[in-house]
């Protein structure tokens, strides 16, 4: 039993789920945020303010997504951190998209 | 610190594979990386005296700019006005462009004589700088991917590799880091002294190494990154939008004078000082002038300034990059501004251009040393005979990391000389330095790593010191047309040749005593007969 709660290494399936679905996971979190946190895009901002709200959208991408990767390998098995990335990758596009639609 | 064993070995296995996949590559990003900390000074130590021509008093710019642009149709498109005293007052392109990566560029340089008339030269654009630059960003991997160098998209991957390497490096050393951060053990042997100080300059630089690592996979990868932000966006717009610009065709006549300009800028970035300003489509539907400033005092976001964009017709504010209190640029400036000025080191001054110099030094010195304790784990410890793998590996850490440092040192001793003829001093560089980086690393594989890094460092020292020596040489017989430094910026250069020249000097003495008198089973042990065959081979 204690062997079976051991961490597996499936290091090829862990770094795919952190590479892929992390990334997609950060793109939709770094949207809701850009759609519903400060300055966000349902609001009247000046042209200098979206050069800079933009490109600091851009920039939280990497560290989020590196962090993802670098804990993706304290997932149990490859099959859990895709399924754990996954999902949530899924909840956080759509609701990017609902927003995108509604607002 | 108790932390789980499966943990600590799954982020183990992590940081040796991480580690020595990236870990040359960023070897060679971190040199040459450091060297561009001082760019501005290299060009100008790379360069004859006289390549710039002479600047000219602060009321004639005016009539030297009118003049140029009177006379010269191409400086319409773009050109340049410095008011630093090391380059000419005014440049523009012949050939080429400022942006964009080529060796061929030909600007044309303008002043005043002493009667007040315009004289102009066509000259190349040096770029050693460029060399060592265009290594910082592409470790010199060869080839072009869309608009940029393959080897800035394969840095970018290093620098994945690296931020993982980082990471897992701190989980697994946690628990024992209390204790052991500060000790640096030489009497457990090399193998524990080298893996003291590796965590010692990882730990006491971590947070510059995560600094460096997220700005890189930026830099590399921010055309994918904003292509996702475009579909996250949906139709809002991403950049611009809303006010619409009218189309004006400005009379050149009623161009802003510089001081106009000058004093714009001094009201709306107090503190800063204008090092110079770029003219561009004077006579397009687009005009625009890109100003540099420069603040010792604040964060810059480029490498060496900070710009503000306007309409030099009507003095208009486009952009900048400066932080102004006005409150418009708020915390989102405040972050992506700290990013970019945090990567390039541009602030500070002098004092921070040395930290990062040397704290880039210190990452190549974790790279090199994270292979030689990787190389050290692997080997078998009771036996001659090492695996094939160590050996393909020490070779290609001793071939790559100091064929990088040959390269560069070759290019640099190799510069006074190459001035010398009229060809393209430019792409002399390059073949100087791939020569050398393929010998380097071809000698590697052939004498094997133990007995070449002896030779290697040699030639290290030897072309670091040429350096000065080319410049006593200039000094004793000036009719050759070699020139000697004439700035303290140029002794630095020197000054720093030579320190490179002792540390490699340094190093030579403990890589002789590993080599001849060191623990037999290692991969870096030779017998003192194959010194012998050795030197006759070379000689």
């Amino acid at each position: 039993m204690a062997q079976y709660n051991k961490i597996q290494p499936h290091w090829w399936t862990k770094t795919f789920a952190g590479v892929i679905g992390g990334f997609f996971l950060t793109l939709g979190l770094v949207g809701i945020f850009a759609w519903l946190g400060p300055t966000g895009l349902t609001e009247q901002i000046t042209e200098e303010q979206r050069l800079w709200k933009t490109q600091f959208n851009m920039w939280i991408i990497t560290p989020i997504w590196l962090l993802i990767l670098c804990f993706v390998y304290m997932f149990k098995t490859g099959r859990q951190a895709w399924l754990y990335l996954g999902v949530s990758a899924v909840i956080s596009n759509v609701i990017v998209y609902l927003l995108r639609s509604q607002l | 610190m108790k932390i789980r064993s499966d943990i600590l070995r799954t982020y183990q296995s992590l940081h040796t594979w991480t580690g020595i996949t990236a870990g040359l590559l960023l070897f060679i990003g971190f040199l040459a990386g450091s060297l561009t900390m001082f760019s501005d000074t290299i060009n100008d130590w790379a360069t004859p005296p006289g390549y710039q021509l002479g600047q000219v008093q602060s009321d004639q710019y005016e009539l030297l700019l009118e003049q140029v642009l009177a006379q010269n149709p191409d400086s319409l498109k773009a050109v340049t006005v410095s008011f630093d005293e090391n380059s000419s007052p005014i440049h523009w392109y012949g050939q080429g462009s400022a942006r964009g990566f080529s060796m061929d560029d030909q600007v044309w340089h303008a002043t005043l004589n002493e009667q007040g008339h315009l004289v102009t030269e066509l000259r190349h654009v040096n770029e050693l700088s460029m060399l060592i630059d265009y290594l910082h960003r592409s470790a010199g991997i060869i080839g072009e991917v869309g608009h940029d160098q393959a080897g800035v998209y394969v840095l970018g991957i290093a620098a994945f590799l690296y931020f993982l390497a980082l990471v897992s490096g701190v989980i697994f050393l946690l628990p024992s880091l209390v204790k052991s951060f500060f000790a640096l053990r030489k009497e457990k042997g090399p193998n524990r002294f080298w893996l003291d100080s590796h965590n010692l300059v990882g730990i006491a630089s971590l947070p510059f190494h995560i600094i460096i690592a997220i700005t890189v996979v930026v830099f590399s990868f921010h055309d994918l990154f904003y292509g996702g932000l475009s579909q996250v966006y949906g139709d809002k717009p991403m950049f611009g939008g809303g006010e619409k610009h009218e189309e004006v065709r400005y009379d050149i006549r009623e161009l802003a004078t510089l001081n106009e300009i000058k004093q714009t800028i001094h009201d709306y970035a107090p503190g800063y000082e204008v090092n110079s300003i770029r003219l561009s489509g004077l006579s397009s539907a687009h005009p625009s002038a890109s100003i540099s400033i420069i603040s010792d005092r604040t964060l810059m976001r480029g490498p060496h300034n900070d710009y503000v964009f306007l309409n030099p017709f009507t003095l208009e504010i486009d952009s900048s990059t400066v932080r102004n209190e006005s409150g418009e640029q708020s915390i989102w400036a405040a972050v992506v501004t700290s990013f970019f000025g945090l990567h390039f080191g541009s602030y500070g001054g002098e004092l921070g251009r040395w930290l990062y110099f040397v704290m880039g030094l210190g990452g190549a010195f974790l790279f090199y040393s994270g292979n030689l304790i990787w190389l050290e784990k692997r080997r078998k410890k009771q036996s001659l005979n090492q695996s094939r793998s160590s050996h393909f590996m020490a070779n290609l850490t001793i071939g790559v990391s100091l064929g990088c440092a040959i390269g560069m040192a070759g290019a640099f001793a190799a510069n006074k000389w190459l001035a010398l003829v009229s060809w393209n001093i430019n792409i002399a560089y390059m073949w100087i330095y791939y020569l050398l980086f393929f010998v380097t690393l071809a000698g590697a594989f052939v004498y094997g790593a133990a007995r070449f890094s002896i030779l290697s460092l040699k030639i290290l020292a030897v072309l670091c010191l040429l350096i000065p020596t080319n410049s006593l040489i200039a000094f004793m017989l000036p009719e050759i047309g070699i020139w000697a430094p004439d700035s303290l910026g140029d002794l630095g250069i020197e000054l720093g040749a030579v320190g490179f020249a002792l540390a490699s000097l340094y190093a030579l003495k403990h890589v002789k005593r590993r080599v001849y008198h060191g623990e037999k089973n290692s991969i870096w042990y030779c017998s003192k007969l194959s010194k012998k065959e050795v030197v006759e081979s070379f000689s």
